[in-house]
């Protein structure tokens, strides 16, 4: 399939080169409302992002866990559900208290 | 030639037009959006996306040196049209359409083009952005970004330099292109182009149209293409005559804003303005309350409009000042920039969008600030 | 149905994408249609061959210290993602990689749409492209969590991570039915990674089109495409997922499969057209803490249901 995905793709890059009414690129300045602009575009962002961006890597690592625990939960019963929620419960708890210290209300 | 050929027809019926407004052509600038809109055509968001630059009005020079540089910018194949009146709009995008057809001609355009910008030379000397602190003391890069002239559903003529920490706007200065060639910057047809007391002959559709217009701007800002081509269609319906079928279409549109609760929590709480504020900022009185009243207020103002007495005076004899529905200031005002700027402060891009969109502006003061 | 997808060899891979490819296209044409019908024009149907006409007619751009590579690998990416992911979407009998962790694949795969939209917006070193990519970084903030615990509920009822056994553990009863708000966090899911609808705040006009802001041409065209087939994607990805797979009288299990997506992805299209967008600050708390914790109760109570029969 990636394959037939790069196949795809450079069967479109190469429609484009025979169809296009010039197969060069144009270069040009950014589109800044008609104004040339001043400086790159690319710089550090609001330091909003990195916040929930931590809460975010903890609960994705948590995910991890989550996966194998899908599959063999049936098996293990209710001790396996019950420290999986204590555990997803105590992670909730950290997501109220970012919240309580406005990290998730950006405006 | 054959199959380039019935490309260019198939694409022909697709068109995107990049629409740049001189203040003072409103009436122009949306004939152009109907216009097209009949053809199937649709309106582009930036140069890249566009095949047709539009110029409603005859630029000033700060203004041409905007639309010379977009111009560059249009990958190709592309068209120019300057439309000076409402009744010349059919022709020109004729003359467009023409002009894309041209594959030969397109081709002779491109080549002789390797995109050398006009003044702006590619490459070099753009600089890196400078750092300052944030609201927090923490060091974070400033990046300086102008919005307008040219942006969509933007105030026609605004420009707003911009302060970004990310796409924060921690400061910002607001004026109007062209600001030092005479006259108010909504001169022309505009509704309310001066700021006499006059009772003024202004047609009541033309300034329903006008906030249908604005609320078209703010309802396609939020997201919401459906509502907001609504609002343009009864805008367009008001200008052409079809009086009745608007005021109804009108109603509905009022209503279906007002029930959807997911664009009013998204528009609630977003750049509060209350009265002493507004005094302040010299805006008028009516747009207090957030985005979302203003978004209503704007629809209610056109209903007003619509539904009044005949021959409704602008602003109402003095009656800007005074509240109530029969004090509404039905678009007779005049914005400061400094007013913009000053709104804009300290919220992200998306929200400064809505609030501006959300002053109902008609026309800008060309006092210029700082 | 009970029996498993057969795995078919790599030779089909072309006509699983001609599928994709297809509904793809069918959602282009719906959403034209729709398009023209709330603008009163007629030609709505035909936008989308008007589109790749004038795509295809149409000059590249670069701009000026673009970072070409990584822009050019996020525009096409989000095609390869959409195509990577039917891999696994068993169609009927038939699957093209019966991968024993294809949920995890899934899972995988849809959080590279961070990467290739935010590059396309990177990459074009346009402020306003620049703003739009971080702006999907802000929805990805929001929604990725709840949508990797609303795959996870559907694993936990099959006990499995394998795609075909996850759809044959819903004969009688489709997982839909009995874990609705796994199946519409997965939706909002899938509409995000598409940036489509309520969240196509990052290709907003009022930053001038956003992340696509600098993009013409062939590269604009893949773009636009990828989003349509993801959306095709994750409509497909949910009938195995959600709705029963194959399941279904008279029609064979195959067609099942295609008229299910259909049917989902008109929805999702629709969509489209009846709500406004989500603004990512303010989304950023409803995923947090209402999405988040609803379907980890639903999640909870899938467990509970698992090991109480």
């Amino acid at each position: 399939m990636a394959l037939v995905a790069v196949v795809v793709v450079a069967g479109c890059y190469l429609a484009h080169r025979a169809l296009a009414i010039t197969r060069r690129p144009l270069l040009v300045s950014p589109f800044q409302s008609g104004w040339p602009p001043e400086e790159h575009a690319l710089s550090r962002y609001h330091v909003r992002w990195y916040l929930v961006t931590v809460l975010f890597l903890a609960f994705d690592v948590e995910m991890l866990f989550m996966y194998p625990w899908a599959v063999v939960v049936a098996e293990l019963g209710a001790t396996a559900v019950v420290e999986m929620f204590v555990f997803l419960a105590g992670v909730l708890v950290a997501v109220v208290w970012a919240w309580r210290e406005g990290a998730l209300r950006w405006v | 030639m054959g199959v380039s050929g019935a490309l260019a027809r198939l694409a022909l019926r697709h068109a995107h037009l990049l629409v740049i407004e001189v203040p003072g052509y409103w009436l122009t600038r949306v004939a152009v959006e109907r216009l097209a809109g009949v053809r199937g055509w649709r309106l582009a968001v930036s140069p890249a996306d566009a095949d047709i630059l539009a110029v409603c009005g005859s630029p000033g020079p700060e203004l041409a040196l905007v639309v010379a540089r977009l111009w560059e910018q249009l990958p190709g194949p592309r068209a120019r049209i300057d439309v000076a009146a409402p009744d010349l709009v059919a022709a020109a995008l004729d003359q467009a359409e023409a002009m894309l057809r041209d594959t030969p001609r397109q081709r002779r355009d491109s080549t002789a083009r390797d995109g050398q910008g006009l003044d702006d030379a590619p490459g070099g000397d753009i600089a890196l952005a400078h750092g300052s602190e944030d609201r927090d003391g923490l060091e974070m890069d400033v990046l300086q970004v102008r919005l307008g002239p040219v942006l969509p559903d933007w105030p026609a003529g605004l420009v707003l330099r911009a302060h970004l920490h990310g796409d924060l706007i921690v400061e910002a200065q607001a004026g109007v292109v062209d600001a030092g060639q005479g006259g108010p910057a909504g001169g022309g047809h505009v509704v309310g182009g001066d700021t006499s007391g006059d009772i003024r002959q202004v047609d009541a559709g033309e300034v329903a149209a006008r906030r249908c217009d604005n609320a078209a701007r703010l309802l396609a800002l939020a997201g919401w293409p459906d509502a907001a081509g609504g609002a343009r269609a009864i805008r367009d319906r008001l200008l052409t005559g079809d009086r009745s079928a608007a005021i109804t279409e009108l109603a509905r549109l009022r209503r279906r804003v007002r029930r959807s609760w997911l664009l009013r929590w998204s528009l609630r709480r977003v750049g509060p303005l209350p009265p002493d504020e507004l005094a302040r900022l010299g805006l008028a009185p009516d747009l207090t309350g957030d985005v979302w009243d203003r978004l209503n207020g704007m629809l209610d103002r056109a209903v007003f409009v619509t539904g009044g007495p005949a021959g409704v005076a602008a602003g109402g004899p003095a009656g800007a000042g005074v509240g109530g529905p029969t004090g509404f200031d039905v678009g007779g005002s005049v914005t400061p920039p400094a007013a913009v700027a000053s709104v804009v402060s300290g919220w992200d891009v998306a929200t400064a969008r809505l609030i501006v969109a959300s002053l109902d502006i008609a026309a800008l003061d060309v006092v210029t600030d700082g | 149905m009970a029996d498993l997808p057969a795995v078919v060899s790599g030779g089909w891979a072309p006509v699983a994408a001609g599928l994709l490819g297809a509904l793809a296209v069918a959602a282009a044409l719906l959403d034209g249609a729709l398009a023209g019908r709330a603008a009163g024009v007629r030609s709505g149907m035909g936008q989308p061959a008007g589109e790749v006409a004038r795509l295809l007619r149409q000059r590249r751009r670069t701009t000026v210290a673009a970072d070409r590579l990584l822009w050019r690998i996020g525009g096409a990416g989000l095609l390869g993602m959409a195509l990577m992911i039917v891999t696994v979407v068993p169609l009927g009998r038939w699957t093209l990689f019966d991968l024993g962790v294809g949920v995890v694949w899934v899972n995988a795969l849809d959080v590279l749409a961070w990467a290739f939209v935010w590059l396309t917006g990177w990459g074009a070193n346009s402020a306003y492209a620049l703003v739009g990519g971080y702006r999907f970084l802000a929805h990805g903030l929001a929604y990725e969590l709840p949508l990797m615990f609303a795959l996870v509920a559907p694993a936990v009822a099959a006990s499995s991570l394998r795609v075909g056994e996850v759809a044959a553990a819903q004969q009688g009863l489709w997982f839909v039915v009995w874990m609705p708000v796994a199946f519409v966090v997965y939706c909002l899911g899938v509409v995000a990674i598409a940036v489509w609808g309520p969240f196509s705040p990052a290709l907003g006009r009022d930053v001038a089109g956003g992340v696509t802001a600098e993009l013409s041409g062939v590269d604009r065209l893949l773009f636009l495409a990828g989003r349509y087939a993801l959306l095709a994607a994750g409509a497909a990805f949910a009938v195995p997922m959600f709705l029963g797979g194959g399941a279904g009288p008279l029609l064979p299990a195959w067609a099942w499969v295609l008229v299910k997506a259909a049917v989902l992805l008109a929805g999702l299209v629709w969509l489209r057209r009846r709500v406004p967008a989500l603004r990512p600050d303010v989304f950023m708390e409803v995923g947090w803490l209402v999405l988040l914790p609803a379907v980890l109760l639903q999640d909870l109570l899938v467990a509970v249901v698992v090991i109480g029969g």
